[in-house]
């Protein structure tokens, strides 16, 4: 192997280290504010989950009338990170991590993220806006986490991803570009979109589009992913991924107390939340679980597919599919709590995770090495 | 400094490091019982963002091992995504 020699300056402080860090969760944590705001919907000023159930519906893949827009954030972040991406001269066609299990884990996740109603960073922004179900969608989130590292230290693999074409690469963030610029040019006929409810709710475009391009940027730059930042506390007392979380609560929690929108703690009476504590973190416990085996959170997924990787790509496709079917057979919750269907699909969840763990630990244990 | 209930913790120093990433986070706990098996000083990390683009897990080990880690991995039949010798 030739060997490469990199000078970094020695002593750095931790601050000099996670700085990029730091800011991304604020920017991450003012764009929440600035975009509800705006217009978008209230807690939900960035949620990657509740973006591509609404790009779902405004794709016609479900019919919940109320959930339906194509939001310019999601086409923000993977534009964001392909442009980063560019200049830093990280963009890498790559692919052919077992896709299909991966699309189907993307899936999964979304499920488990509409029956608490959020991803990991809307969960954050819920606690900074005084949402205390989003506390234990946290506790369950962290468990979900812990039980997939168990996994990956038994020597979970979905194999390696291996070079592909740019092509390749440039093909999810090129679609999302196409739909965007038809929506956007008036030709977004084609496209459904809620006349009210959370759909309806939005920011300007132009508004949407920049706060998705900043975040996307700075989290390709950062490497920002709440399911790293807690495997990096467990498993090397690393703080550095998971202070930029905290950042995020703080931020979003000093903006709602300077624009006097914060109401204080409370479980009840919170906007697009309920309060059945179980449900909330089983269902965040899919979503962490889930997340470690993808190898990242769905802001995570967007990054790494605006880096040229299409395994992201199929797996943000299995997370639109996942809002689909939550929409379609009613697994997703309402601010009026969690539905029987929603249980029962959160159940088939975690046995599928433990099936798909156990036979890709184990299974390659049996294999050898390679 | 003590007596004043304040606990003194030691700036660590940056030694020359060889740092390798994986292909898969596997890889990477297969690399860590090698390296012990071996004898080989070192630790996982997170992968330094100006090392890789991905947030995996890396070895980071004294500049010195590099050429016998290099060969325990080819034994073992691990390959690395990439490895450089930096500060850490």
């Amino acid at each position: 192997m030739e060997k490469k020699t990199q000078q970094i300056p020695a002593g750095t402080s931790w601050l000099g280290q996670n700085w990029l860090l730091l800011l991304t969760g604020f920017l991450v944590g003012a764009a929440a504010l600035v975009l509800n705001l705006l217009g978008n919907p209230g807690n939900m000023g960035f949620c990657i989950a509740c973006f591509e159930r609404d790009i779902a519906g405004a794709l016609g893949l479900h019919s919940a009338a109320p959930v339906q827009y194509f939001r310019p954030e999601i086409v923000g972040i993977v534009l964001g990170s392909l442009l980063m991406a560019l200049a830093r001269k990280e963009f890498r066609g790559k692919g052919g991590s077992a896709p299909a299990l991966r699309f189907g884990l993307g899936a999964l996740v979304m499920i488990g993220a509409l029956v608490f109603l959020g991803c990991p960073l809307r969960m954050v922004i819920r606690i900074g806006g005084g949402d205390l179900n989003a506390v234990v969608g946290l506790v369950g989130f962290i468990a979900g986490i812990l039980v997939g590292l168990v996994f990956l230290k038994k020597g979970f693999n979905l194999g390696r991803a291996y070079r592909q074409s740019p092509l390749e690469g440039l093909a999810f963030p090129g679609a999302l570009l196409l739909m965007f610029l038809l929506c956007v040019t008036g030709l977004c006929g084609l496209f459904r979109s809620s006349e009210a409810g959370p759909g309806s709710l939005r920011a300007p475009w132009y508004a949407a589009i920049l706060a998705g391009l900043l975040v996307g940027a700075l989290a390709q730059r950062s490497r920002f992913c709440m399911v790293g930042g807690v495997r990096d506390a467990v498993m090397f007392k690393e703080f550095g991924l998971i202070s930029a979380f905290g950042t995020v609560i703080v931020t979003v929690l000093l903006g709602n107390l300077l624009l006097r929108k914060f109401t204080g703690f409370s479980f009840e009476g919170q906007p697009v939340a309920h309060s059945d504590g179980l449900w909330n973190f089983l269902g965040m416990s899919v979503v962490g679980w889930g997340s470690v085996l993808l190898g990242g959170c769905p802001l995570r997924q967007l990054v790494l597919a605006g880096e040229g990787n299409s395994d992201s790509a199929v797996t943000v496709l299995g997370m639109i599919f996942g809002a689909a079917l939550s929409h379609n057979f009613k697994l997703a919750s309402s601010g009026d709590g969690s539905t029987p269907n929603g249980h029962m699909a959160v159940i088939i969840a975690l046995v599928i995770l433990l099936a798909v763990s156990l036979v890709m630990s184990f299974a390659r244990g049996k294999e050898g090495k390679k | 400094m003590r007596d004043r209930g304040i606990r003194e913790v030691p700036m660590r120093q940056k030694q020359p490091s060889c740092i390798l990433t994986f292909h898969t986070t596997a890889d990477a706990m297969d690399t860590e019982r090698v390296c012990k098996a071996a004898g080989l000083a070192g630790r996982l990390i997170p992968a330094p963002r100006d090392v890789t683009a991905d947030c995996g897990i890396a070895w980071c080990g004294p500049a010195e091992t590099r050429p016998a880690l290099l060969a325990a991995l080819r034994e073992a039949g691990i390959e690395p995504a990439d490895c450089r010798e930096r500060l850490y």
